[in-house]
């Protein structure tokens, strides 16, 4: 019992709100025939659709019969009714019946107004709907693009992002496709605002606008200087373009390899050898004040001369000597060590193949050993050699 | 007394004398055979092992020296067992067989000097040696060749020889140990004996008494035993003491040859492999200089073992 008269309050309060909607037109009575916009523009050669609606207000229900007249010739004017062309509609008391006028405007019918004319035809009750229908071109598509920041600068290792505002100004919904214009290898891709999806094209309802990013890498080995990159925004036959532009600024670029390519040197255990490193600015800046260091295995001493190089240019390179001394105790074979060039920030390393060979003083020895053997046999010769 | 014309008048008769009779015994057809029967099974076990890997290797020549498969040893392992034996076999009856024949006193009869007598009584053995080791050599790379269809390259060959010329310095040390065996004791037996006891000493039974020693010498620390450790000092004793063996001596030096990774025959530091790139081969040169001590004491014990045999054979008296 409790339960069910809960549930009751919510039904009730629902009732009165539906009576208060229902009681807003006490004072008008009779039957109308509606509709939004009773005059239209419509293009030549296409199919539009009206909504119209019969209404009873405080009328008992009655039969109407429908019709369309002052049709132009050629066209072809049907009623429809739940998808149906109809011929009769009936209204209950204080309701409507929805209706839809389909206009078959033929692509060579003559620009200017005609006025039809929609009846519903009772038993001594008749109303009527006059409609001007305009054949003129339609509004064509419009549609504006604008960057918020359309000037941006940085390295060639960075990424350059352009936010896109694109507006429907036109009067329907399009689809907008957009396209970017860089210099050569520069690498561009168009992805939502917030997000990582990348996109070619953006539905845009009808007055609204949407925002786009655009995202340019421009190549890594590219030279300091303003770049142009032009975003072009289609749908249908409308297109709007802007210009952006992206300033690359130059930045050293390091690397280091021996002469002629060669990452390779020979050492002597506890003696010191030269190594030649050639340190290349591949960048588009110059790298100045260039430190030379490494990485050696435990108790080398590497030391490079000079320690550090003033400045190179641009597709410039230096020589240094890495002067590397593996330590006395040092084993027989290939070690690694890197070696490291650093400008502000920039910096590049390379693994260098040293092979240790140790000191052939003991292979002296050795020979010394055999020669003291020898020295020996030769004494015992001439001590003990009989005649 | 001043001696007359040349210590090594002689030296070639005798030399070729002994290289002929050397060549055409049975003794030296018995051991031929054992060694070459043994080495091609360990070889055959090598090929097979070879081309079960498909690895890379620049060195696929000197892994049939070194490479063992299943119970077989590896054909070094067999060289460094055999050739002691064949070294003993050719020396151990050299100058008391002569003696018990009653044909010393004869050959010194003619003008051939005591010096070239027993130098060309060990060049012979030496060249003997050389002979099969050289055969067996060729037989390797032939059948390494023929079977694996890989050409050795210019430092395996050089390796290889390098390796063989040791192996001879090697057989040499026995040669001369046999031979001053056979000069101070009068019985060929007694030579043969002594020179086989010495060698089992040497190869079987020292790798066991120099941890033992070494230890009595040097004991390991109790803390490192602990942890598993091997203490310094005791290491390094083992290593002299082993060195003493010829066999250990010639071990190291296959090892430094034929494998090429090889840095280091001694105790190695954490801190000397910092920054080493594993496995890489060291150069012809660098291998060299790693078994060179070994390779020196080797000549050089030939040298003054065959010193001491020749000191003891000219203090001799013959007549008797």
């Amino acid at each position: 019992m409790r339960a069910s008269a809960l549930f009751a309050i919510p039904v009730i309060l629902g009732l009165a709100v539906a009576a208060a909607s229902a009681e807003t037109p006490k004072d008008v009575r009779g039957l109308y025939l509606l509709t939004d916009y009773p005059a239209v523009s419509v293009r030549p050669g296409t199919t539009s659709t009206l909504s119209l609606r019969l209404q009873n207000y405080g009328l008992a229900p009655e039969r109407f019969a429908l019709s369309v007249e002052g049709v132009p010739q050629g066209w072809v004017a049907t009623l429809l009714g739940g998808g149906q062309p109809v011929a009769a509609a009936m209204p209950a008391a204080d309701a409507n019946v929805p209706l839809q006028l389909r206009l078959d405007v033929p692509a060579n019918a003559g620009l200017g107004t005609h006025n039809l004319t929609v009846s519903a035809a009772g038993q001594g009750n008749r109303v009527e709907l006059p409609i001007a229908v305009t054949l003129a071109k339609e509004l064509p598509a419009k549609l504006a693009v604008e960057a918020t920041l359309p000037a941006l600068r940085g390295t060639p290792k960075s990424s350059f992002d352009y936010s896109l505002k694109i507006k429907n100004d036109s009067g329907r919904n399009l689809t907008a496709s957009f396209a970017a214009e860089a210099p050569r290898n520069f690498e561009t891709s168009f992805t939502e605002a917030y997000g990582t999806q990348q996109l070619s094209s953006i539905p845009i309802e009808a007055g609204q606008s949407k925002e786009i990013k655009l995202k340019v890498r421009p190549p890594s080995t590219i030279d300091a200087g303003k770049y142009p990159i032009s975003v072009a925004v289609s749908a249908e036959d409308a297109t709007a373009k802007t210009a952006l532009s992206l300033e690359v600024v130059g930045q050293p670029q390091l690397t280091i390899s021996g002469r002629d390519g060669l990452v390779s040197g020979r050492a002597e255990a506890g003696a010191q050898s030269n190594i030649p490193v050639v340190v290349a600015n591949t960048g588009s800046a110059p790298a100045d004040n260039v430190e030379l260091s490494a990485t050696a295995p435990s108790g080398w001493k590497v030391t490079f001369e000079p320690k550090t190089i003033d400045m190179i240019a641009p597709g410039k390179d230096a020589e240094v000597q890495a002067q590397i001394t593996p330590t006395a105790k040092s084993l027989a074979g290939d070690y690694m060590t890197t070696i490291r060039a650093s400008s502000r920030g920039e910096s590049a390393t390379t693994q260098f193949r040293v092979a240790v060979s140790t000191s052939t003083a003991w292979g002296m020895a050795g020979a010394g050993i055999i020669g003291a053997a020898l020295l020996l046999m030769v004494g015992a010769v001439s001590r003990f050699g009989r005649r | 007394m001043r001696r007359e014309g040349s210590p090594w008048q002689g030296l070639s008769g005798v030399f070729l004398k002994e290289l002929a009779d050397h060549l055409s015994s049975v003794r030296m057809r018995v051991l031929e055979w054992l060694v070459v029967l043994t080495a091609v099974a360990a070889l055959y076990g090598a090929i097979s092992a070879i081309r079960e890997t498909t690895q890379e290797d620049p060195f696929v020549l000197l892994k049939l020296f070194t490479v063992s498969q299943g119970k077989l040893p590896s054909f070094v392992a067999i060289l460094g067992f055999l050739i002691p034996l064949m070294a003993i076999g050719l020396g151990f009856d050299a100058v008391n067989g002569e003696h018990n024949r009653r044909t010393l006193s004869r050959i010194l009869a003619q003008p051939i000097y005591r010096d070239a007598l027993l130098a060309g009584k060990f060049l012979a053995g030496l060249a003997t040696i050389a002979i099969s080791l050289l055969c067996l050599w060729l037989l390797v790379v032939g059948l390494g060749v023929f079977m694996l269809g890989v050409p050795p390259s210019g430092e395996e060959i050089a390796r290889s020889l390098v390796f063989l010329v040791f192996a001879l310095a090697y057989a040499g040390v026995w040669l001369a140990l046999a031979m001053l065996y056979s000069i101070l004791f009068r019985s060929p037996a007694t030579a043969a004996l002594t020179s086989l006891g010495t060698w089992l000493l040497l190869a079987v039974l020292w790798p066991m008494l120099a941890p033992a020693l070494a230890e009595a010498i040097a004991p390991p620390n109790v803390r490192l035993q602990i942890l598993g450790l091997p203490t310094l000092a005791t290491l390094e004793w083992t290593q002299a003491l082993m060195r003493i063996s010829p066999s250990h001596l010639f071990g190291e030096v296959v090892l430094a040859l034929l494998s090429p990774s090889t840095r280091s025959l001694g105790p190695v530091f954490m801190d000397q492999l910092q920054g080493a790139v594993g496995g890489a081969p060291l150069a012809f040169a660098d291998s060299l200089a790693v078994a060179w001590p070994q390779a020196v004491a080797l000549v050089a014990g030939m040298i003054v073992l065959f010193a001491a045999g020749y000191v003891a054979f000219q203090r001799q008296e013959v007549r008797a």
